[in-house]
């Protein structure tokens, strides 16, 4: 949910044309790859994440393998929760020969917009296994209430 | 029967293909595998003749809610490699460290390049 530049161009009829073959090309151009430079504030690299919605909570996951939780930092305010980091690639040794290298390396960043009612102070985050999770706690306010219906 | 219906379920999850580096330095090759969300007692490295089969099985998180967001890939991470009779097959190691695994496999002592002096004829 990073923010991504809208392109919109009324006078052109086939801007939608023009849009639909980007990102048919993108699909080609290697998935594997770092995601196309398309947000405003994201820089190069966004890791995909998952978000849930429990009764309490909202849980945000995101894989980011080969990243030491020092390197991770992690900022919430009122509505954005901001994952930004960087991964250490490998220290390239002189006399390695690299059969296969798909890994990348870098600052990565991404912007999550949260819906309303969290409660900012207790924000925890925890780091396992190359996987981050946020647990993002509900305020008292915005939890489902269990009303008992009194009998007369 | 509720072991077919298992081993059915398992083949059923997709097979992800992690990034990796295959390095060679030092006598030695080097596997990083990318396996985010494996847990040590989840991983299965076998060698059988001349395959080498990494698989990291990647657990579903167990949450009770609403997916607003859903990205990740889920499934099992399958890694198979041909090896040759230059690996020391009691010589693997491997190691899982923040999501990346990896896997050493010594080079048997013969196969190393040896620098062979040229001796000049007086």
């Amino acid at each position: 949910m990073a923010l991504i530049r809208w392109r919109n161009d009324l006078f052109n009829p086939f801007s939608d044309l023009d849009r639909l073959q980007d990102d048919i090309n993108q699909l080609f151009n290697g998935t594997r790859g770092p995601a196309p430079q398309q947000g405003i504030f994201d820089r190069t690299i966004s890791p995909a994440i998952d978000m849930v919605e429990t009764k309490d909570e909202f849980i945000v996951m995101c894989d980011l393998p080969g990243v030491s939780g020092d390197d991770l930092d992690i900022s919430v305010t009122k509505d954005v929760l901001t994952i930004k980091g960087e991964k250490k690639g490998e220290v390239k040794k002189e006399e390695s020969q690299y059969y296969r290298r798909e890994s990348w390396s870098g600052s990565f960043q991404r912007t999550i917009a949260l819906p309303t009612g969290i409660d900012s102070d207790k924000v925890e985050a925890g780091f396992h296994n190359g996987v981050l999770e946020v647990k993002l706690p509900k305020r008292e306010e915005v939890k489902p209430k269990q009303i008992s219906i009194k009998a007369h | 029967m509720a072991k077919d219906k298992e081993l059915a379920k398992e083949q059923e999850r997709p097979r992800l293909r992690g990034r990796c580096d295959i390095c060679e330095e030092e006598g030695k090759i080097i596997l990083r595998l990318e396996m985010p969300g494996v847990d040590k007692g989840n991983l299965d490295i076998n060698v059988n003749n001349n395959q080498l089969e990494i698989i990291g099985h990647k657990k579903d998180p167990d949450i009770d809610g609403n997916y607003l967001v859903r990205e990740r890939t889920r499934g099992d991470y399958f890694h198979l490699y041909t090896i040759d009779e230059t690996v020391d097959r009691d010589k693997i190691d491997a190691s899982l460290e923040n999501g990346i695994l990896t896997v050493t496999l010594q080079l048997k002592e013969a196969e190393k390049p040896k620098k062979i002096a040229v001796k000049t004829g007086k």
